[in-house]
């Protein structure tokens, strides 16, 4: 014991070093900053688990703050406003305060914010390629998962890229109604990333993300599950209608999540600018779906992007989303299936505004509802003051 | 135990005695460094081949800010696009000196709030301070007192090179002036602001935008009213800068019979003193022949 507090000694002398070496000459104070994002889209077709209905809507639009918390912490304040079957919903999305400047790579945040895993989830949905996000977000997490927790990264002192993080969440946006109470932290998340370029007109990032949810979703009374049977025949009509309720809840969850992603980007001797290539890939497998699954039940899904800049103005795109599920249905559980195509055409004439047309299409639909044959989203999207900078 | 104490020790006594790693923004800035402090490790985040607006916040540049004890920039707001996700990822409070914060900005909006439709306004004033060789100097002078901080041993080291370096580029700054004296009062269209210091020290006008908003791609439209606008008064020549597409500067150039000039956007990352100065004579030496 007596070692390890000369340890933890030597290392906080080690910090207090780092801490107290002289900063800049003319040391500013950083200013809060405020901003705002507006995003309007039309759609002539609601998808099948779309997050975007028939019409017009105001979509993942937010005002938000961050700045400085005294000298050892920043924080950050986001509110969403968003419609949703013609009422306007607003409400808290994230409020953290983390720590920039703990020792050895080390960073530390607390409060709402929206989970690392994968490597869509951190972004807010306004600044995607796509009007919608992948089917494997809007089926396992809500679209876009943000809970209350805690999290702890780890920056490695590595020549590439290299992050380590954990997460621990409530995790009440995962699962709305659960099978039973627990009052430990209903989700942990680990998360790895790695990433680098190549030459320099490549870039690549690879991650890694698990999550353990130790919320299980309730499970359907037997007497509904037998009303739903009887007209088996043609449930397609009628049936899940527990999820036709608004909710932004992952409407298919299980104990273990895995995900897997990759991005690359090219663009001609690192300008990107002018003209850039970008192409990613995500897969996720859900297993552990409730406690009458078996090991060989899953859901999975995946989705492949790739997005041209072919000017500094304009981007087209492509993606490819795939989903797989087994949608418990009391003891057992129906397989679904379903596939979405998209297209979109961007014009960004400033990195403060973007208009964006796509048409998506959704085939080989087993058990779900409605697929669209065909939505067309025109989406408008502007931004004011004040707009974090993007991640990779 | 009391070995693994001891390692800590050394490894804390060890990160003291390295080289400083030194994370620049822009190559001019790793330039300076290298001129101040040859033995320094930098990281130079971009090159002139690339609009420094519009970096990424690339793991590799993470990567290397984790790894940095100090981070020179522009500042104002020039790399506010990625230089904050960069702070974010990097885990470590790496302090950055800012260039724009030791010179006289031009075109200071003080208070101006951006709007969607205004492009990039930059409040503090134009970011690319680095295209007056003066301004050189002064960022020079203020990078010099941040090494001796950080780097006591070389205080003496650093001071002579900073007064070796005052010497030769003060009198490299009075040879270009006097060379470039015809190009006094002369007008230039250019694409960005990016050479607006340029112009300020050598007694030049830049007379049109190619771009309709500041850090808005050029359109036809605003090109043809900068056309009907530009032929009464033609200018030298057209400029654009290493990383931009020229393909309006050169259509803009061939209506108005102008020549087309593509100015590198500063040094090439390994430049020390020799190379800054070359980069200089190169721009003055462009635009005395574009005749």
């Amino acid at each position: 014991m007596k070692h390890v507090l000369t340890l933890s000694a030597l290392l906080l002398a080690c910090t207090a070093h780092a801490q107290t070496a002289p900063t800049p000459n003319t040391p500013k104070r950083e200013a809060w900053q405020f901003g705002a994002v507006l995003d309007l889209t039309h759609s002539t077709r609601a998808l099948a688990l779309g997050q975007r209905e028939q019409g017009l809507q105001l979509g993942h639009s937010d005002l938000t703050a961050s700045g400085p918390l005294g000298p050892w912490l920043r924080g950050h304040v986001g509110a969403v406003l968003a419609t949703h079957d013609g009422k306007l919903e607003k409400g808290f999305e994230e409020v953290y305060a983390e720590t920039p400047a703990l020792p050895a790579g080390l960073q530390l945040r607390a409060g709402r914010f929206a989970s690392q895993i994968g490597q869509l989830n951190q972004q807010h949905p306004h600044a995607d390629d796509f009007s919608e996000r992948p089917l494997l977000y809007r089926a396992f997490f809500g679209g876009h998962w943000n809970d209350d927790g805690l999290r702890l990264n780890l920056t490695l002192p590595t020549p590439i890229y290299w992050m380590v993080g954990a997460e621990a969440f409530r995790g009440r946006k995962l699962v709305d109604e659960m099978a039973n109470r627990e009052r430990k932290p209903g989700a942990l998340t680990l998360v790895t990333k790695l990433g680098g370029d190549i030459g320099r007109s490549h870039s690549w990032q690879l991650g890694l993300s698990y999550l353990n949810n130790r919320r299980e979703a309730s499970v359907e009374l037997e007497d509904e599950h037998h009303e739903e049977h009887e007209d088996h025949e043609d449930h397609d009509a009628h049936e899940h209608d527990e999820h036709a309720g608004h909710s932004h809840a992952a409407l298919f969850t299980g104990r273990k999540t895995w995900m897997v992603d990759a991005t690359w980007k090219w663009a001609p001797n690192g300008n990107n600018r002018e003209q850039q290539l970008r192409i990613s890939f995500e897969a996720a497998r859900t297993t552990g779906l409730n406690r009458y699954a078996n090991a060989g039940q899953r859901h999975e899904a995946n989705a492949i992007a790739a997005v041209w800049r072919f000017n500094p103005s304009w981007e087209v795109g492509a993606r490819s989303d795939w989903l797989r599920v087994n949608q418990p249905h009391g003891d057992h559980f129906h397989k679904g299936l379903l596939r979405e195509h998209s297209l979109m055409l961007a014009w960004k004439p400033s990195h403060m505004q973007a208009v964006r047309l796509q048409v998506s299409r959704q085939r080989d639909a087993v058990e779900f509802e409605n697929p669209s044959k065909r939505s067309v989203f025109l989406q408008y999207v502007i931004a004011f003051g004040a707009h974090g900078a993007h991640a990779f | 135990m009391l070995s693994k104490g001891l390692a800590a020790a050394l490894l804390c006594m060890g990160s003291a005695a390295q080289a400083l790693t030194v994370f620049a923004c822009e190559p001019e800035w790793a330039a300076l460094t290298r001129v101040l402090l040859p033995s320094a490790k930098i990281h130079v985040a971009t090159h002139a081949g690339q609009d420094p607006h519009h970096i990424e916040a690339r793991p590799s540049l993470i990567a290397q800010l984790r790894g940095s004890e100090l981070a020179v920039c522009t500042g104002a707001s020039l790399e506010a696009g990625w230089l904050p996700m960069l702070q974010q990822r990097a885990g470590r409070a790496v302090p950055v000196l800012e260039a724009g914060d030791h010179v006289s900005m031009i075109d200071a909006q003080p208070g101006a709030i951006g709007t969607p439709w205004a492009g990039d306004v930059h409040a503090e004033g134009n970011p690319h301070v680095h295209a007056d060789p003066r301004n050189l100097l002064d960022v020079a002078k203020a990078l010099a007192e941040e090494l001796q901080r950080r780097e006591p041993a070389e205080r003496a080291a650093i001071a002579q090179r900073m007064a070796a370096f005052e010497k030769s580029w003060s009198a490299r700054i009075q040879a270009w002036q006097q060379q470039a004296l015809p190009l006094k009062g002369k007008t230039v269209a250019g694409q960005h602001s990016g050479f607006g210091y340029l112009w300020r020290w050598l007694g030049m006008t830049q007379s049109a935008d190619l771009e309709p908003k500041p850090g808005m791609a050029p359109t036809p439209g605003h090109l043809q009213r900068l056309l009907e606008g530009l032929r009464a008064q033609p200018p030298l020549a057209v400029v654009l800068s290493s990383y931009q597409d020229p393909r309006s500067a050169r259509w803009l150039g061939q209506q108005l019979n102008r020549p087309v000039l593509v100015l590198p956007a500063t040094v090439a990352e390994d430049a020390g003193e020799a190379e800054l100065a070359r980069w200089f004579e190169g721009l003055i030496t462009q635009l005395l022949q574009a005749k």
